[in-house]
């Protein structure tokens, strides 16, 4: 079975008979392409059965996170979203496609024009005030201007874009972080509170796991016959 | 000299008093729910005469009283609209010399009852119906409870497409329940909530219902605060669609059997 997440930047595809998922920049991906299951911005193009992000979301974060209380924030390309269990119910949940818009792409094309290494880059004492990426630049510029060096600008916009991201959230003590963001150390540990990483593919997961499941009822369904 | 039997054309935004429904039923007059778009116009040429970050409910009356060259406007201005609505009848006032428009403050208190918005349809069809009920005055059809799985509380939104995402089990809470009892500024019955039911809180963006739809949702223990403007967007869609799958299911599951049916206010 094929699955993917079809992303603004990037997309994940993940053969269920392989073990890993693979990554391919969503300009490469053949427009002819058709899986199984998908998910993402892009994603109704190229299945038949698509699924909402915010439930792949959720459920990518119940097949890995073994807690009933936590919030699970996915920082994507183009937009963050997040989802809040108390007590094994959802509690909350948000999807800021306008305001928080572009703060993945951003940081990427900002890391390429200036030739950053996030790795290497120590989180600044303040912050920019970031509400959404496009907006946010103009601070970086301004900075420059200034007199402060790119990378401590650009350090400041990140820590920014980390904040907005945390109180979005909802201030979390804990936050579990899905989405390429978690691959960039300077965002990482930018935010005020303890993250744990799940990496890029929590959403294939969640796929995984509703495909599993509708073959489970499909196979109930034929047994009963 | 001639006599004309043309019906006047009557707006009405909010829930004018039913006295005044009344006398445009008797007088047979065709009316016009400004509140719901009825021309295909850009809501932007609305930005004339009101901020463009302002109630998209509103901004639509004025497209629509530009648009339906009516008789009279019945705006109601009262506790069960709001202060927008108010300042919104000035602008009326002026900027359509031809139309008569008449503030009201609707405090009617006689309870018509609330059969559509316990009862089990599609939502966006109940909730339609609700809206049209408003133009009468005639009592409602007796509809059975249904066992409800899902609430909606708010206002009928701009964009009724929204509604379609819902279960046809769903209660409906907040001013759309108020108005299909006829009492558009009973604050208790706009308050009331079932505990027991996911419920998405909606409101329209820049209305200050935002306030106790975000309120109400973060004192109910299974609460969804959502407000859009002009169209919902696939965000807004998604999580509304993510919340209710997502409230009837693992890990947040409810109960195999239904909550009983707990949203009516004590006599």
């Amino acid at each position: 079975m094929l699955l993917a997440d079809f992303g603004t930047s990037y997309c994940k595809l993940w053969d269920t008979t392989a073990t890993a998922p693979q990554l391919i920049a969503t300009k490469e991906i053949d427009p002819a392409l058709k899986v199984d299951l998908a998910t993402g911005h892009n994603g109704k193009r190229h299945t038949d059965n698509y699924v909402n992000e915010l439930t792949a979301l959720a459920r990518g974060g119940n097949v890995l996170i073994d807690a009933d209380h936590y919030t699970l924030l996915d920082c994507g390309s183009r937009d963050i979203k997040y989802i809040c269990y108390e007590q094994g119910k959802i509690k909350n949940m948000g999807w800021n496609a306008e305001c928080g818009a572009s703060m993945g792409f951003t940081i990427e094309l900002l890391e390429r024009y200036y030739n950053l290494d996030f790795t290497t880059m120590q989180v600044p004492a303040s912050s920019f005030s970031v509400t959404c990426g496009v907006l946010g630049m103009s601070h970086i510029f301004d900075a420059v201007v200034g007199g402060a060096s790119e990378a401590e600008a650009v350090a400041k916009f990140v820590k920014g874009i980390a904040l907005n991201a945390y109180n979005f959230a909802g201030n979390p003590d804990i936050i579990y972080l899905s989405g390429g963001l978690c691959d960039n150390p300077l965002f990482v540990a930018s935010f005020p509170c303890q993250v744990v990483l799940l990496g890029r593919f929590v959403l294939l997961h969640g796929l995984k796991a509703i495909a599993t499941h509708a073959k489970k009822i499909s196979a109930n369904g034929q047994a009963r016959q | 000299m001639t006599t004309s039997t043309t019906p006047q054309r009557i707006g009405i935004v909010g829930i004018p008093p039913l006295a005044i429904i009344k006398q445009l039923e008797t007088e047979g007059c065709l009316i016009f729910d400004l509140d719901e778009p009825h021309v295909k116009r850009d809501i932007e040429l609305a930005s004339s005469y009101l901020p463009r970050v302002f109630c998209a409910i509103l901004r639509t009356v004025i497209i629509n009283g530009l648009s339906l060259k009516l008789d009279r406007i019945y705006i109601d201005v009262g506790p069960g609209k709001c202060d927008c609505a108010l300042h919104t009848a000035t602008i009326l006032a002026d900027i359509l010399p031809e139309t008569t428009v008449i503030t009201t403050r609707n405090q009617d208190s006689a309870a018509f009852g609330t059969p559509l918005c316990t009862s089990r349809l599609p939502l966006l069809e109940r909730i339609s119906a609700i809206t049209k009920s408003v133009q009468s005055a005639r009592p409602y059809q007796d509809l059975p409870a249904c066992v409800p799985t899902a609430g909606f509380w708010g206002v009928p939104p701009r964009d009724f497409s929204l509604l379609s995402l819902f279960p046809d089990s769903t209660h409906v809470f907040g001013w759309t329940r108020c108005m299909e009892n006829k009492t558009p500024d009973h604050q208790q019955l706009e308050a009331l909530i079932n505990p027991d039911i996911p419920t998405v809180f909606f409101a329209q963006s820049f209305c200050a219902k935002t306030a106790l739809a975000r309120h109400l949702a973060t004192k109910h223990p299974h609460g969804l605060y959502v407000d859009c403007d002009v169209t919902a967007g696939n965000s807004t869609k998604a999580k509304i669609e993510a919340f209710l799958e997502l409230s009837t299911t693992q890990q947040g599951s409810l109960p195999d059997s239904c909550p009983p049916c707990s949203d009516q206010l004590s006599s």
